[in-house]
This record gives structure tokens, sequence and C-alpha cells, in this order.
């Protein structure tokens, strides 16, 4: 009696938890998300112990057992000092990199922030379009640009070409300045620099500005409020900022890729690469992803600590919008030109940068210019994976564009979608537990590192069960929608927060489902901020490599196209390729923003 | 000595305009109210005088310094001004605890350690938040945040202090309890108080004087029963006062240089100003604050529309043909629906309004014909 009591309490408890979407979605993508998320990396470390078909010889056990061959290898092998040239060397290259990179993007993105948002320097508008840009291109593009511009006959690595930088002034850099730390350092920092104004942007603006002018009424002097007040107020989600952007640095696989044609510079994400694609040393690159992961892994932990409960607060303000613009005064002018020359010079010119050298038959001399590169129907290179005729009239180069753009939309409708019903439950059942798990496992993939996400899906596309998915589209499709949910759930759920839930009660308690509540009423109102949240999928996707380079197959999508140009000296073709990604995300951010509102900025500013 | 004078101010948002050519001035030691609807340009005005919003046009002088002119190219800076400003939200520092926030302002001034502390206890203990002293402002509820902020703004003895709407974010018992406080304090502190508030309730009883405020435009600008008993227009009348005065439009004609018949709740009435009234008003409006209207004698005849008793007294809404009259009375009292009820009209405080320009033209008495 009393049992079958219980059992209709649980069922009807049940029914109750389950007549709640937001509770219903919460639970579906705690599974999708554990699937997605927590079984790859369960695979990942199983990978990095056992042995794999092309180790059996060296490591003497029989496929698929124990080992701790790859760790032992890897950390601690002394022989010709292998560790230290595959292993330790290319981490603290790797790390010296973020650092720099750190400072440059959080120096100069964060800087350009703040006089965006607290002073009175002219063309806000034009110069907070422009400075994005270097993020809305793919991250190799301002190593090329780099490479574009400082290449010159002095230099073997770059086949001795003449490049911008030398056809106009006769300067030829030394080699260091080409290939290596410093430029790989210099413009990892240049593309997460907008990254760094985003979010910094973002929070200032945000910042109640009483909060300042509160200290102002005290006689508090300009300096002594931005050290006492705004920076320690901005200090979280600066020191988010600088976790994020050394995460995504100290991983970034394309900078260094490009920037190391003399072979001199070697980081974790190449050495990685590279043992990946040697059969008898994968176990040892899932070894490397691992590293990565746990770098990731602290850093969140991390940021966690550091950006602690007690002295939390809402940025949301609400009532002043207005601030007390600082003067510039004199330094107005100068530092105008200063950021109007670096932004304009890092957005404007690669673009004129690639378009230029995609038309030089002959690199660096500006007399040759022609469309050949782009009409030929000569076969310029046999080592070019499909076919490599010029670029419009190129079925490879073609298939693998139209594959991008729809692996791309497939990814920005899959994680614009689940990022708007995270954010949605997350909303709504802010400080259930259960939600807090499913909105912190939809970030993680942001902070494992694109080439090592790659990896965990890799390995799983190694076992038996899933070798359907082994360089398919669909697993690109996967992936991409997976890695790119981060800022999709984040703008969703931000948009969601903004919301009262009070708006969606007056539809439900008169009887609107919960389907056209969405479509009808929360969706319209947060439009811009929900169409952010597909948009900026949509963009890192089309221009992703390090992600899908261990996935893809040869040929597949366009980035990888563009790089197979581009190891194999067709540097004319692979800066034409390029130029045309940056003006498909151009174009298409641009639409968007027409159309809807929506705009990168509202997806990661928030 | 720090009188405030607003000559000609003008504030601009692009083709908006804020707050338009207002003069103004503040005595030492008032307590003045800026108080209108919302959006009418107060917290513009008070951010204008304070320094933290530049005026598009005119010149604000306080005390013997002219801290802004337009013309002269002046604009002093809001640390230079002396003054204190209590923020709507508070805008408390969240990373800085209930002590710090207090003790902030002082170390800008350069005061040694100990006389800070002592100054901040002194504070503390003033607005009673000693227990708090440790905690930071996400851990304070709404009341125990405002007086922290109020501590704050206080504790360098600012001689004029600006408060934006302070008390809105809080419950009713606080609010009046904050209100009492506040008045208290501008007696303690010997500071000149502007105070904005969009609730005439607050502004009547805390004030010295009321500048009240409409679309930017100065309204009016005088003590509060000045305000109340003889608005200087009709908007200024409807504002001011709960439940708000009764307005009949009537075609008046004069009758002597004092007085103007019409026609109005079905009578032929006659209004006399307590002087003689040199405007003309033929398209006028009579304006009759509910505690003027008599019930259960009386001229008129009506019937009870609704009746609302709130405990001290009751208001009752009567419906005479076409119209409908506001009465209070002292008690509380429960008229059945749709009761005859005859009402009449007495004192001397009826006003006389020029419906075109809304101008309050005579106080007078209204007899019948
Ligand atoms: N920074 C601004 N930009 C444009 N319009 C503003 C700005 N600040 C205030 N306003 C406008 O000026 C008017 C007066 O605002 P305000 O002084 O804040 O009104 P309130 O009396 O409610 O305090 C409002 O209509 C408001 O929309
Ligand atoms: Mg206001």
């Amino acid at each position: 009696m009393s049992n079958s009591r219980k059992t209709t309490r649980i069922l009807n408890n049940m029914k109750s938890y389950a007549s709640k979407p937001a509770n219903v979605i919460t639970v579906i993508f705690f599974i999708i998300l554990l699937a997605t998320v927590c079984f790859p990396l369960l695979s990942l470390v199983r990978d990095a112990f056992t042995v794999h078909f092309g180790e059996i010889r060296d490591v003497g056990k029989p496929l698929g057992s124990f080992t701790l061959y790859h760790w032992h290898t890897l950390l601690f092998d002394t022989l010709y000092d292998y560790s230290i040239l595959t292993f330790w060397r290319p981490l603290l290259n790797s790390f010296s990199m973020a650092v720099i990179s750190c400072i440059v993007a959080v120096g100069f993105g964060g800087a350009v922030a703040w006089f965006i948002t607290r002073s009175d320097i002219p063309g806000k508008k034009f110069l907070s379009t422009i400075f994005v840009f270097p993020y809305i291109m793919p991250s190799w593009s301002i190593a090329m640009f780099w490479e574009n511009f400082f290449k010159n006959t002095q230099i073997v690595a770059c086949y001795n070409q003449m490049g911008m930088l030398e056809s106009i002034t006769g300067i030829c850099v030394p080699e260091w300045v080409l290939y290596g730390f410093f430029p790989c350092a210099m413009c990892l920092g240049i593309h997460y620099a907008p990254f760094a104004y985003l979010l910094i942007g973002g929070i200032l603006r945000n910042m109640d500005a009483n909060l300042e002018e509160a200290a102002t009424v005290l006689k508090a002097s300009r300096f002594k409020i931005l050290r006492r007040i705004t920076l320690p107020i901005v200090t979280p989600a600066l020191i988010s900022t600088v976790l994020l952007v050394f995460s995504s640095s100290i991983s970034s696989y394309t900078v260094p890729a490009f920037l190391n044609k003399n072979g001199s510079f070697s980081t974790i994400s190449t050495t990685m690469r590279s043992l990946f694609n040697t059969a008898a040393m994968q176990g040892q690159g899932f070894v490397v992803a691992i590293v990565l992961l746990i770098f990731s892994v602290v850093i969140l932990t991390l940021n966690n600590k550091m950006t602690g409960k007690r002295k939390s607060f809402t940025t949301i303000s609400g009532k002043s919008g207005q601030v007390s613009l600082v003067k510039l005064g004199k330094a107005r002018k100068p530092i105008t030109a200063v950021i109007m020359i670096i932004s304009v010079f890092f957005a404007i010119v690669p673009l004129v940068s690639f378009a230029l050298e995609s038309l030089l038959e002959v690199p660096g001399d500006y007399s040759t210019i022609s469309l050949y590169y782009w009409l030929t129907t000569d076969t310029l290179e046999d080592r070019v994976f499909g076919s490599s005729q010029g670029i419009l009239r190129n079925p490879t180069i073609w298939s693998a564009l139209g594959r991008s753009l729809l692996v791309s939309f497939a990814v920005a409708l899959i994680s614009g979608t689940f990022g708007i019903l995270i954010g949605y439950a997350c909303a709504r059942k802010r400080g259930s537990k259960l939600a807090r798990w499913v909105s912190n496992m939809a970030f993680f993939p942001y902070l494992i590192p694109a080439m090592s996400f790659g990896a965990v899906y890799l390995s799983v596309s190694f076992l038996p069960a899933f070798s359907f998915l082994r360089s398919s589209v669909l697993l690109l499709i996967i992936v991409g929608g997976i890695k790119f949910l981060p800022f999709a759930s984040r703008s969703g759920a931000n948009a969601m927060m903004q919301v009262s839930g009070e708006i969606e009660e007056a539809a439900f308690v008169i009887g609107v489902p919960w389907w056209k509540r969405m479509a009808r009423i929360l969706f319209p109102i947060q439009k811009a901020s929900f169409i952010s949240g597909y948009l900026l999928p949509f963009i890192s996707c089309m221009r992703e490599l390090s992600l899908f380079v261990l996935l893809a197959a040869p040929g597949s999508i366009i980035t990888v196209v563009l790089q197979d140009f581009e190891v194999n000296g067709l540097t004319q073709i692979s800066n034409g390729i390029n130029f045309l990604i940056i003006m498909i995300v151009l174009l298409v951010q641009f639409i968007t923003n027409k159309l809807t509102g929506a705009s990168i900025d509202k997806g990661i500013g928030g | 000595m720090p009188e405030i004078v607003l000559e000609h101010v003008t504030k601009c948002f692009g083709k908006f305009v804020a707050v338009d050519d207002l003069n103004l001035t503040i005595e030492d030691r008032d307590f003045i109210t800026l108080l209108g609807p919302s959006g009418c340009g107060k917290t513009t005005t008070l951010r204008m005088i304070a320094g933290l919003e530049t005026p598009t046009k005119g010149r604000i002088t306080i005390g013997d310094t002219v801290v802004f002119d337009s013309e002269e190219g002046i604009d002093i800076s809001p640390a230079k001004r002396d003054i204190g400003f209590l923020f709507q939200n508070y805008a408390l520092w969240p990373h800085m605890t209930v002590y710090d926030n207090i003790a902030f302002g002082l170390e800008n001034l350069k005061w040694p350690k100990d006389k800070i502390e002592s100054r901040v206890r002194e504070m503390l203990g003033m607005l009673r938040i000693e227990q708090f002293e440790k905690r930071y402002p996400s851990e304070l509820s709404g009341g125990q945040q405002q007086r922290v902020a109020i501590a704050r703004t206080l504790a360098p003895s600012p001689k004029v202090l600006f408060m934006d709407e302070p008390l809105s974010n809080l419950d009713a018992k606080l609010r009046l309890e904050m209100r009492s406080e506040l008045k208290r304090l501008h007696v303690d502190t010997d500071s000149t108080f502007v105070y904005v508030t969009h609730d005439q309730m607050e502004a009547m009883a805390l004030a010295t004087k009321i500048c009240l405020m409409n679309k930017g435009i100065l309204q009016q600008y005088d003590p509060p029963l000045t305000v109340y008993d003889r608005p200087a227009n009709l908007f200024v009348a409807d504002f001011v006062g709960n439940p708000t005065m009764n307005f009949f439009p009537v075609k008046a004609s004069r009758k002597d240089s004092r007085s103007f018949a019409f026609h109005m709740l079905g009578r032929d009435l006659v209004f006399t100003g307590e002087k003689d009234i040199a405007e003309e008003a033929s398209d006028a409006v009579i304006g009759v604050r509910p505690e003027f209207i008599t019930l259960g004698e009386g001229a008129f005849s009506g019937v009870v529309y609704t009746t609302l008793p709130s405990g001290m007294e009751t208001t009752v809404r009567i419906r005479a043909g076409e119209d409908f009259v506001t009465a209070v009375i002292f008690g509380s009292v429960d008229f059945s629906h749709s009761l005859e009820m005859p009402f009449g009209i007495k004192g001397n405080s009826i006003l006389l309004f020029d419906k075109a320009s809304g101008k309050m033209l005579s106080m007078g008495t209204v007899s019948e014909a």
C-alpha cells in the first residue's frame, strides 16, 4: 500500500519535473555534453596510455595494451636530447610566446577599450569597427601579412622573395623579425587584441559610471580612479581575458606553423601535429594533448578562484548611461594618430596585401601584376593535393569552399541553437546544480586547445564503433558544433538573463505553449544577441584550421587547401584563398549586421 | 556662504532639450527638492550643478566661485566644487569593504590615518552601521547599503550635498524612516541639500523650497505650502496633492473687476478673487482641492461613485451628472454605492486658471450667483 503510494509520488514528481521545459532541456544537454565533451576526454586519456598500431614494435606490447611508454619517452628520454627537443623546449617556447602575446593583446586591446569607452577620442565608431578585423580574419592572416610585409631578398627561408617593406623602403629586416619567436608572439598578440578589446570594452561599457563619478566627487584624481576603482572592478574580466588569451595562444598552431619556415622555433602544437603524423608516435601526440589540457584545467580553476564570489557584483547598471569622458587635451591628436595608424595597419593593409600578393606573378615584383594565379588552367605544382589550377578555375578549391560553407553553416546552426537552449535552461534554473554542470561543461570546450580538441575526436574516430566518422564531414560538424558552443551559450545565457522571467510567465499563464513562447516572445526580444550567437560560430568555423587540421581529409575544406598551397610555396594562391575567406566572412558579418543588428561584439562582449 | 546660482542653464542632448533656460538661486542651508515627473530633467540639472554633466549654455556659481560659464569657457571639475553626491543606486564600490568605502574620500583629502579612522567610526556610529564595517556591499541589504552611501558622502563634510532619488529603492517603511533621518541630518550637518525626487509627498515633507520642473522647464520655485496652496499653473496644481485637485473647465464672463460668472455642476456660480484680476478668462478652469468639498450638505447634488477609506481619512468620489468630484473627509466611513449625496464648495482657497496658458489667475471664493 505505502509502497505503491511511494511509486505514485515518485511518478508524479517526475511528471511535474518533466513538464517544465527548462528541466527537460537541462537533462538532455547534460547527456549530450557528457557524450560529446566528457566521453571524448576519457577516450583521449585512454589513448595516452595504450599501444597503437604503429607503435607495436617500439613498445613491444600487443595492440591496445596498457603502457607508460609514451609518457616515459616523451618526458624523460635523454637519448639525443629527444625529450628536450620534442617536448620541453617546445613547451617553453609556447609558454613564453603565450606570455608575450598576452601582454600585447591585453595591453593594446585594453588600452583601446579604455580610450573608446572613457575618453573623448574621435572616430570611435570607425575605430571600433576596424579594430575587430584582425579577430574576424583567420588567425594566420596576420602571420601571412607579417610575412608578406617583412620578407626580403636577404632571407633564404622565404625563397628570397621581396616583401612590401623592402620594395617600398629597401629595408631588409633580419631573420628573427620575420620568423621565429618574436613574430609569432606579436602576431598572436595582434590577433587577440580585438578579443581583449571586446571583453574589456564590454565590461567598461556595462560598468556603472556612477562608481567612477562617486570617486570623482570625493576628489580622487583621474589616475587614482583608474588604479583604485576602475581596474579593481574590471580585474575579474581582465583576469579572464588574460587566461583565455593565454590558453588560446599557448596552443596556437597556425601562427607558428606559418612563421616557422626556417625551422628555428618549434612549439608544443607544431610538435603535436608532427607526432600525430608519424605512425609510431601517435601515443606521444596524445600525451602532448593531455599536457595542454592540464594547462587549460589549471587555467579554468585559477579563473574560478581569482574571480571569487565575495566581492562580486552585477555590472548591469540600468539607470545612468552617461559617463563623463576624459578629455585627452593636448595628447588627443598623437594618441588618436597612433591608435588609428596601428589599427588601420593591421586591419586594412593585410587585405590589400593578400589581394596584391595573389596578383603578383613574381613575388615582390610589382610590375608583374596579372590575374594569372586566379585564372590559369596550367597545373602549377604536383605536390599539392587535388588540382592546382588557378583559384577561380580550380575544382578542388571550389568544392572545398562549398564544403567549408556547409560545415560552418551546420556548425552555426547547431551551436547557436544549443547555445540559446542552454542559455535558457541555465537562466531559468539559476542555482540548480545540474544547470551549473551543464553551463560549465558547455564552456569547457573553449578551454581545450583547438588542436587537442581535434585530437580528442581523432581518438574517438579510431574506436571501431565510430570508424565511420573518420575524415568525414559529419565529424567536422560535430567537432565544430561543440567547440564553438561556449560563446553561443554564453551570449544565450546573457540574453536570457536580461529578459525577466515574468515576461515569459505572462505568456505562460494564458496558456501559450513553450515553443511559441520561445519563438514569439523571447527570441524577438533578444534577436540581436541570439543571432550573434549564430554569427560567431559561423565566422570562427569558416576560418578555423587548428581544430580541423588533424581530422579533415586533404582537400576537404578551404583552410586545409590553403595550408597545402602555402607549405608548397604557392603563396599567390594561398594569399588569394585567404582573401576570399576574409571577404566571405566580412560580407556575412556585414549583411547579418545590417539585417538583424547582430554583431560579434554582442556575442563576446555581452 | 555657498549660495548656488544657476543662470540661463540649458542642456541639449543632440536636438532634444533636456533642461531649458533654468534660473535658480539656492540659499545657504536650504533643503531644496527638485520635483517633477520622470524624464523632466531633474537628474540632468543635479548633475550639471555637481559638474558631472556639462551644460550646453549658461552659468553656474557656487558661493563666490563661478564653476561653469559657457561664454567664458569655465568648467571646474566636480572634485574642486566641494560637494557631496549621493547616487540613486548608491554606487558603492563592490571591491571595497564598508570601512574602505567611507575612508576613500578622506584619503583623497590626505587626512592622517588616525583622523580618518576616528571620522569613519563617527560616521559608522551616526548611521548605526558599526557592525558591518568589514563587510562588502554585496553582503548588505538595500537599506544598509544606503546608509553606507550616506556615510561615504557625508564623511568629508561637504558644504553642499546632492542626492538623486536616494530613497526610491527602499521599501515604504524604511523610506519613511530614512526620510526623517535625512531631515535630521540636514539640521545636524549645517549643509545645503539639493534633493531629487519624483515623489511629491517626499518633496513636501523634506524641502524648505520645492523646484518643480516639467519637460525641462521650471514651473514653480517656492516653499512647499505655497506650491500646494498657490500653484503657479495647472501642471503644478495637478502634480502636487494627493488625491489630486478637482478641475472644472468653464465658460466665464466678467462680472466686475474681481469676479467672474459661469455655469458649473448644473448651477450658476460666481468666482470672487481676493484682489482685482487683470487678465480676461473666457475659457477658464476652476480648481478645487478635495478638502474644500463638503459632503452631506450644499448646493450641488450627486451620487456616491466609490469610497476609498484609508484609515485616517476617506476619499470619496461623487458623480454629478457628467462630472466626477473627489472629496476627502476625516475618519473612516464607507458610503454605499449610488447613495444620494449633496455636496458643497467651501473656503477662500479656490483657484481660477486660464485654460489656454494654464496660468493661475487668482485665489478666491465660489458662491451662488
Ligand atoms: N545622455 C543622454 N543622452 C540623451 N538623452 C538623455 C541623456 N540623459 C538624459 N537624457 C534625456 O533627458 C531627459 C531628462 O533626463 P533626466 O534628467 O535623467 O530625467 P529625470 O527627471 O527623470 O531625472 C530625459 O528625457 C532623458 O531621456
Ligand atoms: Mg533621474
